[in-house]
C-alpha cells in the first residue's frame, strides 16, 4: 500500500487504469443487467420483480464497501499519515452515498409489489438508512473542515468510528425479526437457484469496477485541484 | 398486478444514477487537470 | 517508528472496541428492534387486548377462509408451534399464500382473534424459477 502514499506515482497508475476500470466495468454492468432484464426467468413467488435483484445486491454492497473504504483510509490516514488517504476517503463518500440511496430507491420499489409496502421501520432499512445519513454528515463534515485548509483528523475519526453500523446492517436480518428476508447468499451456499443467480456476478463485479473508476477519476480532480491552489498560493506570496 | 413499471422504475434510478455520477466525476477530472496542466506550463 | 506502531495499536483497539460496542448493542436490543411479535411470544407473554401490535407468522396450510362478503378474510398465522386465528378486511398483497410468511398490523379482539388493519407478505431468501419451484411441490406431495 505503500507504494500508493506518494501521489506522482498513484497518478502514474491511476491514469491508464482509470479508462479500463470504467469499460470492462460498463461491459459487465451491460451483461449483467440485460441478461437480467430480458434472459433470466422469473422467481416462483414473487414473478418478474426479481429482476430489481441484479441492482439492489451491487448496490447495497457498494454502500458498504463504500464506507468501509472510508474507514480503511481513515485508519491509514491517522496511523500512517499517508497524504493520499484524505483524498481517498474523501473521494468514495459520494459515489458510497450515491449507490446507498439507489439501494434505498430499488428496496422500496422493490417491496411495493411484494411486500405490500414502499417503507417498513424494520431492522434492515432502519439501519441503511443510517448509513445515508452517515455519508451525507461525512460529505458535510470534510468539505467543512477542508474549507478551515487545515489536515482534519476529526473527519477520519468520523469515519472509523461511523464503520459501526456496518455489523448492524449486515446482521440485522439475523439477529433480529424483520420484514427483509435473510441473507441469501454467504461465501459457500447460495439459496438462489443457478438458473436466477448468474448474471448477479456480472453487474456486481460491473458496477464494482465502475464504482473504482469513479473514485480514481474523483481522486485525480482532487489532486488536480490541489496542484492549482498551491501554484496559486506560491505565485501570490511571489 | 404488472411488475414491470416497477422493474424499469429500478433500472432507471439505477442506470441513470450511474451514468450521472461517471459523467460528472469525468467532466470535473477533465477540467481540474486541464486547469493544472495549464497552470504549470505557464 | 514507535509513534507509528503506538497509533497502529490504538486504531485496532479502537475498531474491536466500535464493532463489539455495535455488536453488544444489537443483541441488548433484540427485543426491542424485533419488528414482530410470533404467536409464540403473544401465548407466552400475554399481550393485552386492543393494544397495537404486529403479529408476524406463515399461513398455516387449508386455512385461508373467505367470507361471504368477498373482502373479509380469515387464516391461522403459525410459528410452528403455536397458532392465532387472524381476520383481515381489505386488499392483499400478491404474494401472500398458504406457506408463506406475512405481518399483521392490528390488534388482539378478547376472544383472542387477531383483528389485522393491514398485511404485508414476508418472502424467504430462496429464489428459484417457477417450473423448479413445481417439481419441488411435486416431490413434496409425493413423498406425503
Amino acid at each position: 500500500m505503500h507504494i500508493f502514499a506518494n501521489p506522482a506515482r498513484f497518478l502514474s497508475i491511476a491514469r491508464p487504469l482509470t479508462p479500463w476500470l470504467g469499460w470492462i466495468g460498463a461491459l459487465l454492468t451491460a451483461v449483467g443487467l440485460g441478461a437480467g432484464l430480458f434472459i433470466t426467468p422469473p422467481d416462483y413467488l414473487q414473478g418478474e420483480s426479481v429482476r430489481i435483484l441484479y441492482l439492489h445486491v451491487p448496490t447495497a454492497w457498494l454502500g458498504m464497501a463504500g464506507w468501509s473504504g472510508i474507514a480503511v483510509a481513515s485508519l491509514m490516514q491517522l496511523i500512517w499519515r499517508h497524504p493520499l488517504a484524505a483524498v481517498a476517503a474523501r473521494a468514495v463518500a459520494v459515489p458510497g452515498a450515491l449507490y446507498t440511496a439507489i439501494c434505498l430507491a430499488t428496496g422500496s420499489i422493490w417491496g411495493r409489489p411484494t411486500w405490500g409496502t414502499w417503507w417498513e421501520w424494520d431492522g434492515r432499512l432502519t439501519s441503511m438508512l443510517i448509513l445515508l445519513f452517515l455519508y451525507i454528515a461525512f460529505i458535510a463534515f470534510a468539505a467543512a473542515s477542508d474549507e478551515q485548509g487545515k489536515e482534519n483528523r476529526a473527519v477520519a475519526i468520523f469515519g472509523v468510528v461511523g464503520s459501526a453500523i456496518l455489523p448492524v446492517i449486515h446482521y440485522s436480518v439475523e439477529w433480529w425479526r424483520t420484514l427483509h428476508q435473510g441473507q441469501s447468499i454467504s461465501l459457500t451456499k447460495s439459496s438462489i437457484d443457478g438458473s436466477i443467480l448468474w448474471p448477479l456476478p456480472f453487474s456486481l463485479l460491473g458496477l464494482t469496477l465502475i464504482f473504482a473508476a469513479v473514485v480514481l477519476m474523483r481522486m485525480r480532480t482532487m489532486l488536480a485541484r490541489q496542484k492549482v491552489e498551491a501554484r496559486m498560493r506560491r505565485m501570490a506570496r511571489a | 398486478m404488472n411488475h414491470w413499471p416497477f422493474i424499469i422504475a429500478c433500472y432507471v434510478i439505477g442506470i441513470g444514477g450511474t451514468a450521472g455520477v461517471l459523467l460528472w466525476s469525468y467532466i470535473a477530472m477533465r477540467r481540474a487537470e486541464a486547469q493544472a496542466e495549464a497552470i504549470t506550463r505557464k | 517508528m514507535k509513534a507509528k506502531h503506538q497509533r497502529l495499536t490504538l486504531a485496532i483497539l479502537a475498531v474491536a472496541a466500535i464493532i463489539g460496542a455495535a455488536l453488544l448493542a444489537m443483541s441488548a436490543l433484540r427485543d426491542q428492534a424485533a419488528y414482530f411479535y410470533t404467536p409464540g411470544d403473544v401465548k407466552k407473554d400475554g399481550i393485552p387486548a386492543g393494544r397495537a401490535i404486529r403479529l408476524g407468522g406463515m399461513v398455516e396450510q387449508g386455512s385461508i377462509a373467505r367470507a361471504a362478503d368477498g373482502v373479509t378474510v380469515t387464516f391461522r398465522a403459525t410459528d410452528g408451534a403455536t397458532a392465532v386465528p387472524v381476520r383481515f378486511k381489505g386488499i392483499l398483497p400478491d404474494l401472500f399464500k398458504e406457506g408463506s410468511g406475512m405481518v399483521a398490523e392490528g390488534r388482539f379482539e378478547p376472544g383472542g382473534t387477531f383483528i389485522a388493519d393491514n398485511i404485508l407478505a414476508k418472502h424467504d431468501e430462496r429464489y428459484m424459477p417457477p417450473q423448479m419451484a413445481g417439481e419441488m411441490h411435486k416431490t413434496e406431495s409425493l413423498k406425503k
